[in-house]
């Protein structure tokens, strides 16, 4: 019971992680109808820029690394989110905004080049940001080997809930709510109901709407869909980037951008969209957390009954097997997803 | 005016007849094209060049087998090496297990392989070929039924699902073959294990499966790669290639014509996991050890920069590009081979121009084309040459690089050739007679001119 | 059963709160040669959509020599004997012209993956047969000598042709057109005029049309549907449908108006 609920903690976690990536590929959808390959590198970008600038601020103001201040962090995130937006203002103009009345053949694979060119140029091997000793602690770009995100918040449980465990030989086991979890989803909470506000509430969400409801109508009606379209894309990118900080400080030890792990946590975050509704807020939203319910239970429920079974030990290891199985029946029944509608095109 | 199924019968060929164009006439062919490259054009080649010739055929077949739904269809796979990984590991199993099980002994040379030994137990292919062709059409099939399960979703929705289904599906090809068991050596031990060891066949995880016996010499690849050829020309040309064609130019069109788009969007799917299972199968019998990373992203990258490259829906620029990139791949991953034939490179480049120029003083179009055929291998040396200078002034491999490169040359022929260098056009159809300038044909009315206008380029 | 080729009833849809089409009733006979007509956004194309299988018609039926459609998909309507054209040409624009044509006949023969990768006589026969056909249509339609011709590089009157060939290619009951005239001068739409009647004799259908140029539509159609904001307003001859008075405060937004 006590691993249950663990896992249960750590997949909500990880569930707002999807969300705010979800949200991304869902925004970009809904208004230029198309799926932004690129996303889910925008995300890596945003972890990794999160390592750099915080090992850069740490060694250059020579702080100390086992306890940074607690200012770092927001500082931090506030890189990424600049570094991240910055790059999806120009995918989108040098790439994307050229393509805009191409087929969509054309747009898929350009966003597969800009994917690929991210990725790859991420991990060319850059030059020193900071160093140590004569030690490179961080390059630009990235370089081609893993690296460890400093710990910015202290490493607390804030509730330690002990489990008797029925068994008087089996010691207690208790449920950690960690800092870390803690501040992952109130932070995507947060972005989540902020974005929320500037979609629904908002003139330049109600623009956005518009756009997304038909293009054309909403450029006679005045409304600037150029500059709509870069800002939702930037806005997509600046929650990725919120996704990616949030990542490295969970997971701190980063893959090189263009490893394998970074294309199946997207492709995850892609499902959480689809299922919930590709092109809906709220859909992406409890997609995300679906997605990632599925995937730690599927985890919890093989390794504990099927493994022994077969006397294997995979359970682990099929995480991506689990949600990519929930999207084949989901594309089966409802391929509009959770709450989203079906889309009829105009002849 | 007389039904369609009122005309068939009058044009019926005899069976003898079809029998011989449709079938004879192709083998032969195939057989031909392999007996070429393994007799006239290996030897040649050297041991090195040749080991490039086969990986370049299986590249080529990737390249053909993916154009059939990236090009033709105009839908978009970006799983293909996961289809590849199956025919591989399948073709792999079926002839490591087979010939430990039979002979108790899965090395090339007991078994099969006399067109490189000479050493043959049997007259022209040894039993252990006939476990690989096996393996490959066992492979195949389970390639297209993997096709089949994974396409039927996601191509009755929207094209871009199957982009991301695909990326998955092989992503997910790749994590599963992480989970098999280390490879059995030894064919007792592989006789004692139960069946219900085996429902997690033992193909290496992240090892990989080594040792399988190489049989795909030149001549088997080169053969394979002609009948890929062959059967991807005979789908562009036929009403089924049409069907599929019209689906890539305007879905609903299509539709009010009669076409069952889910129906031909599968069948393309299947018929190019099927061929890149095939590719698979040859690839795991040329001397590689297989790894799960086969069934990447990266891989199936490869295929998608050969198609987008070389034309989305020409068989013929799509294997150029394949060629020509998996040379220069090979230029920069180790430009040694490369500089030390630069004469032969040189010479190529020579006798290409010199038939270009013959070809422009005969008057024919073709010219053009063969003239930039021409540059690619002065391109291959200057690249190896780069490469090498680069090398050795850094230490830096390019090879590790080239996805940049890659990337941006797609992005670039996105924005510059939405189609691809080719396009739909085959590269023979450059050739021929120079077309005389047309005389202007009476100008168009300003109605039609002006009506004319908003019609050109707005394709959905 | 019905005496009618086509039998239109009561079909409708909405997008959202538009009600693009509303108790569409329609019934022509065959080589009948019925007109559709309304002022812009009426909703013909819509109507056309949902008689062709293109959007579902959420309300009544559609039938074809009394068989019921409206349930199936457009690739089955199409089988069953109904073609169309499309407002805005939807030609395969990098097909050749002859290719355009021969993938409409595509749908009367079977197409196996076998038959086309080992050209079994059968799938010989066909391909030969298909060729044929598509050749002698371009002749009646004067296109054979660009047969060649990417169908993107004709010049606007004959893609317009094109896509009518094209459509008739497909062995048709009834021949759907949506604004065949469009772009076209009055010496042209003259001879449309003529093509029209003659392909409905020599190709034995009923045909369908949507057309803004009234001179046209009066002129050659012997039965007339009027559509205004989704809802037909009116039915009958071409001069009943002329001086009623609701068409005319439709086109004209005032009664009495000069049509
Ligand atoms: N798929 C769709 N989604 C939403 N609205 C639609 C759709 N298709 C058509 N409409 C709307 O339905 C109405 C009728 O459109 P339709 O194209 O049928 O008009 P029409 O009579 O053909 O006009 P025109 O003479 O301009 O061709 C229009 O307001 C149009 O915007
Ligand atoms: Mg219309």
């Amino acid at each position: 019971m006590a691993d249950f609920l663990q896992i249960l903690i750590t997949a909500i976690a990880v569930g707002s992680l999807y969300a705010l990536i979800a949200l991304g590929y869902t925004m970009v959808y809904g208004i230029l109808k198309f799926i932004n390959f690129a996303h889910s590198d925008i995300f890596v970008l945003g972890a990794w820029t999160s390592l750099t600038a915080s090992v850069c601020v740490i060694t250059w103001l020579k702080l100390d690394t086992q306890q940074p201040p607690l200012w770092l962090a927001p500082v931090v995130l506030l890189c990424a989110m600049v570094v991240c937006g910055g790059v999806a203002f120009l995918v989108e103009r040098l790439a994307y905004k050229p393509l805009r009345k191409s087929a969509r053949l054309n747009v898929l694979i350009t966003a597969i080049g800009v994917s690929l060119l991210l990725q790859n140029v991420g991990q060319l091997p850059g030059f020193t940001a900071a160093e140590k000793d004569g030690r490179s602690l961080a390059t630009v770009p990235f370089g081609p080997s893993p690296s460890r995100m400093p710990s910015l918040l202290p490493d607390t449980s804030l509730i330690s809930v002990p489990f008797p465990s029925g068994d008087p030989t089996i010691p207690a086991a208790s449920v950690q709510v960690n800092l870390v979890d803690v501040f992952i989803f109130v932070s995507a909470m947060v972005l989540m109901f902020g974005l929320q506000h500037l979609v629904y509430r908002t003139k330049l969400g109600a623009a956005m709407r518009a756009v997304s409801f038909n293009t054309e109508t909403a450029s006679l009606m005045g409304v600037p869909v150029d500059r709509v379209m870069s800002f939702t894309f930037v806005t997509g990118a600046v929650l990725a980037a919120a996704a990616g900080f949030l990542y490295a400080l969970k997971y701190p030890g980063l893959n090189q951008p263009a490893h394998e792990i970074w294309v199946l946590l997207g492709l995850k975050a892609f499902v959480a969209a689809v299922v919930g509704g590709i092109g809906n807020v709220r859909g992406a939203v409890l997609g995300g957390f679906l997605i990632a319910l599925i995937e730690f239970m599927g985890m919890y429920l093989f390794s504990k009954y099927l493994d022994p079974l077969m006397g294997t030990n995979m359970g682990t290891n099929l995480r991506d097997v689990y949600v990519f199985s929930v999207l084949i029946v989901v594309l089966l029944v409802k391929p509009s997803g959770l709450l989203g509608t079906p889309v009829r095109e105009k002849v | 005016m007389s039904a369609l199924t009122d005309l068939i019968p009058a044009h019926r060929p005899s069976l003898a007849q079809s029998l011989f164009a449709g079938v004879v006439v192709p083998s032969l062919c195939a057989i031909g094209v392999g007996t070429l490259m393994q007799f006239g054009v290996g030897p040649v080649l050297g041991d090195y060049w040749t080991s490039v010739g086969v990986q370049v055929g299986i590249a080529v077949m990737l390249a053909v087998s993916l154009n059939i739904v990236n090009g033709f269809t105009g839908q978009f796979s970006i799983g293909h090496a996961g289809f590849f990984a199956i025919g591989a590991y399948i073709g792999a199993g079926v002839s490591y297990y087979g010939a430990l099980l039979i002979w108790n002994d899965a090395s090339a040379m007991a078994h099969g392989a006399p067109l490189v030994w000479n050493n043959s137990k049997s007259w022209l292919f040894g039993a252990g070929e006939w476990l690989m062709i096996g393996g490959a059409i066992l492979g195949a099939c389970v390639a297209a039924a993997f096709g089949y399960i994974v396409g039927l979703p996601s191509l009755r929705l929207r094209g871009d699902y199957l982009a991301i289904v695909t990326l998955g599906f092989g992503e997910i090809v790749r994590v599963l073959l992480q989970q098999t068991r280390p490879q059995v050596f030894d064919g007792a031990e592989l006789r004692e294990m139960s069946a219900g060891e085996l429902v997690i066949p033992p193909l290496g995880g992240a090892t990989g499966f080594s040792s399988i016996p190489k049989y795909a010499n030149l001549w088997w690849v080169w053969l394979f790669v002609a009948v890929v050829v062959f059967f991807a020309y005979r789908v562009k040309v036929s009403s089924t290639g049409r069907a599929l064609l019209s689906i890539r130019e305007d879905e609903i069109a299509a539709r009010a014509m009669g076409v069952n788009i889910t129906k031909y969007k599968v069948r393309a799917f299947v018929l190019a996991a099927a061929l890149a299972g095939i590719a698979g199968a040859l690839y795991a019998h040329s001397g590689n050890v297989l790894q799960p990373r086969d069934a990447g992203f990266q891989r199936s990258f490869d295929c998608i920069i050969f198609v987008v490259l070389g034309g989305l829906g020409s068989i013929s620029g799509a294997a150029l590009a394949a060629v020509a990139l998996s040379i220069m791949t090979e230029a920069l991953r180790g430009p040694e081979p490369i500089l030390e034939n630069w004469i032969a490179l040189l010479i190529l480049t020579a006798v290409i121009s010199i038939v270009a120029a013959i070809l422009r003083a005969v008057g024919n179009r073709g010219w053009r084309i063969t003239l930039l055929m021409a540059v690619t291998p002065l391109s291959i040396l200057l690249l190896g040459l780069a490469s090498k200078f680069f090398t050795d002034a850094t230490g830096i491999n390019l090879a590790d690089y080239r996805m940049v490169v890659y990337a941006l040359l797609l992005i670039v022929v996105m924005l510059v050739r939405p189609n691809g260098l080719f396009g739909l056009t085959e590269i023979w159809e450059y050739f021929g007679p120079e077309r005389a300038k047309k005389p202007p044909t009476t100008p168009p009315t300003a109605s039609q001119a002006a009506a004319a206008a908003p019609t050109e380029g707005s394709r959905p | 059963m019905s005496e009618f080729l086509l039998d239109v009833r009561e079909i409708g849809i909405s997008f959202g709160g538009l009600k693009a089409c509303q108790q569409l009733t329609l019934q022509v006979p065959a080589r009948g040669l019925h007109g559709l007509i309304g002022p812009n956004g009426a909703g013909k194309t819509t109507a056309f959509n949902l008689i062709t299988g293109v959007y579902q018609t959420q309300t009544g039926s559609v039938s074809l020599d009394g068989v019921h459609v409206h349930h199936l998909a457009p690739h089955q309507i199409a089988k069953a004997g109904m073609s169309r054209t499309f407002q805005n040409i939807r030609l395969f624009g990098d097909l050749s012209v002859l290719d355009n044509v021969r993938l409409a006949c595509h749908l009367r023969g079977t197409h196996t993956l076998i038959g086309t990768l080992f050209r079994t006589p059968m799938f010989v026969a066909q391909e030969r047969a298909i060729r044929e056909r598509a050749l002698k249509m371009l002749d009646v339609f004067d296109l054979a000598d660009l047969a060649d011709e990417q169908a993107r590089s004709l010049p606007y009157g004959n893609q317009r042709r094109l896509e009518i060939c094209r459509a008739l290619a497909t062995e048709p009951k009834v021949l759907l057109l949506d604004e065949p005239a469009a772009g076209m001068n009055p010496s042209e739409k003259v001879a449309l005029a003529a093509t029209i009647r003659q392909i409905r004799d020599r190709f034995n259908l009923a045909i369908l049309l949507i057309e803004h140029d009234m001179g046209l539509v009066m002129d050659i159609c012997e039965h007339i549907t009027v559509l205004d904001h989704g809802t037909p307003i009116a039915a009958g001859a071409p001069r009943e449908v002329q001086n009623n008075p609701k068409v005319q405060e439709a086109y004209l937004g005032e009664p009495g108006a000069v049509l």
